[in-house]
């Protein structure tokens, strides 16, 4: 851990970027209606929460009043339907060639 | 617009999803003059794929003889690398192949190719839209179904990919479960061919295929991987979800896991691979550890054969994985069936099943079962750490003696005492990875 405090101008990607700046490289067509829908009553009794860690996209966020779920950001691999303890996750494909767009991968 | 848009309401064959499975099998049936649907819920061809980055060409030649000039191949791979990570150090060893077996491509644009050469073929294709359903009557399917929309079809191909929602409702599978699942997650980093070519040492066509073990994961079971694009590096991490889960349970990993692949990006060995790149793409994907466990019963039902991912027809032995061939292959074997259906009075079950018998003699099945046990040792949480320590504890004994050298002996036996291996286990442990990866 440096304690300098001159700190030199970095360059943006000379340090971990966060998530949503990550984010920012991605496509996505988002759709209006989510395709996944989580069953908040469910999320109450469970403990482990592995959504908050596994979902590459984030889409998991632990508040105050618990799992705040939002879909836009989603980049469709299904883990959250396949980790949840509770089975508390609906989870669908997007219609109509909506969602995430992968140019490269 | 969730539906189908005006089509003929009745087909010979409709390929669910337009990966390489579906696609190949699209590609071969449209050839043999098969009435085909191809149908995806991208918008555009290939923009749902993502993969690690390597795919094995012989069984794809077996399909698409001039994928070797025309298809979008950004490397050959010439050079094999695996890497022991601990902290700063790292272990690696480098192997220069002679013959050009697999090639690093963008999924998106080998499909996009695939997908054409199915289209120019002359199967229908159609893009932006979901199937909610494979239709079944009378215990035979029928078609397939989106929203409202129902299209009939003799024979379905199930090629949705590692999500089997349609099969699943089907009731042919379980609910997906993190047993026999990974997480895989992707970057992608522009640098430059020639940054490329001098930091790896490769002639302009090659490229490098790099397997990553160690603590690069966090102790979770898994491992990283790299792989040179023309140029771009992909770089990323796999993770054995019902390990993953576990280790949060136990309080043993209680970050994000963009955070590893940030860490990753960031570990001082191999940061000057990219150095100021910048990121092109961020993706995530699942994949099959465990094929055997996650194949359907059958891979043949009544008017449904199953190929691809959906199959569990994916090889991961650790160190290499192989699905993109599979799918094609599992393709071919779709069509051939479906040919040899109609050429023996009919698309009964009867002649349909010549996919699963075919299926179960191929290569596919045969190297799926010969590796089961890969994935299980390999996910080994105690084995996969203490192995790579042990390795690294025996190098820094070796090399990093500021006036003394152990002997290469005691250096292995120092390592082996203080990570509480005995030299048996270590020789039958040894023998069981090597017996199964």
């Amino acid at each position: 851990m440096s304690t300098s405090t001159q700190s030199s101008e970095k360059k943006k990607e000379e340090k971990p970027m966060k998530l949503e700046d990550i984010l920012q490289s991605d496509i996505w067509n988002v759709d209006e209606d989510p395709h996944i829908i989580v069953d908040y009553n469910k999320c109450g009794n469970c403990k482990t929460k592995p959504c908050v860690y596994l979902c590459p996209a984030g889409c998991y966020v632990l508040s105050d009043n618990g799992i705040v779920f939002s879909y836009e950001g989603c980049v469709e691999c299904g883990t959250c339907r396949v980790i949840c303890p509770l089975e508390a996750i609906t989870w669908n494909y997007p219609k109509s060639g909506k969602g995430i767009f992968y140019r490269f991968t | 617009m969730n539906g189908l848009p005006d089509l003929p309401t009745k087909f010979d064959v409709i390929i669910v999803g337009a990966g390489p499975s579906g696609s190949s099998a699209a590609y071969l049936l449209a050839k043999k003059g098969f009435k085909v649907l191809l149908i995806e819920r991208g918008r555009g061809l290939g923009d749902k794929n993502l993969y690690g980055g390597r795919v094995y060409a012989p069984p794809i030649r077996e399909v698409w003889p001039q994928l070797d000039k025309e298809a979008p191949i950004q490397r050959w791979v010439t050079k094999e690398r695996i890497s022991m990570v601990q902290g700063d150090k790292a272990i690696t060893f480098e192997y220069k192949a002679e013959k050009k077996i697999s090639f690093v491509s963008y999924l998106t644009q080998l499909t996009q190719w695939m997908s054409k050469k199915a289209e120019d073929a002359g199967a229908l294709f159609v893009t932006e839209v979901t199937i909610d359903e494979i239709v079944m009557k009378d215990g035979k399917a029928v078609g397939v179904r989106s929203g409202p929309d129902f299209i009939e079809a003799d024979v379905v191909v199930d090629a949705e990919g590692v999500n089997r929602l349609l099969l699943e409702r089907l009731g042919i599978v379980e609910r997906l479960k993190p047993d026999n699942i990974a997480l895989g997650v992707k970057e992608i980093l522009k640098v430059g061919a020639n940054n490329i070519e001098s930091s790896f040492n490769l002639n302009p066509d090659e490229g490098v295929a790099w397997v990553i073990m160690g603590d690069i994961t966090k102790g979770l079971p898994g491992g990283g991987f790299i792989y040179t694009n023309k140029d771009s590096i992909s770089m990323g991490l796999v993770l054995h979800l019902k390990h993953s889960i576990d280790f949060i349970q136990n309080g043993k990993f209680d970050e994000h896991v963009s955070k590893l692949i940030e860490e990753f990006r960031f570990h001082p060995y191999f940061k000057p691979y990219w150095k100021d790149a910048i990121i092109s793409e961020y993706g995530a994907h699942l994949t099959i550890e465990g094929a055997t466990h996650f194949m359907p019963q059958k891979f043949a039902y009544p008017g449904l054969l199953i190929v691809g991912d959906a199959a569990g027809l994916l090889l991961s032995t650790g160190y290499t994985f192989r699905g993109v061939d599979y799918a094609v292959y599992s393709g071919k074997l779709a069509a051939e069936a479906v040919e040899f259906a109609r050429n023996n009075g009919g698309f009964t079950y009867e002649n349909l099943q010549i996919y699963d018998k075919n299926v179960r003699s191929s290569f596919m099945y045969n190297e799926l079962f010969k590796h089961r046990g890969a994935e299980q040792l390999m996910n080994d949480p105690i084995l996969m750490s203490k192995y790579p320590s042990i390795l690294i504890k025996v190098m820094e004994k070796m090399f990093e003696g500021e006036y003394k050298q152990e002997t290469v002996y005691d250096a292995l036996m120092q390592a082996l005492k203080e990570e509480k291996v005995g030299p048996f286990d270590l020789i039958s442990q040894a023998f069981g990875l090597v017996k199964s990866i």
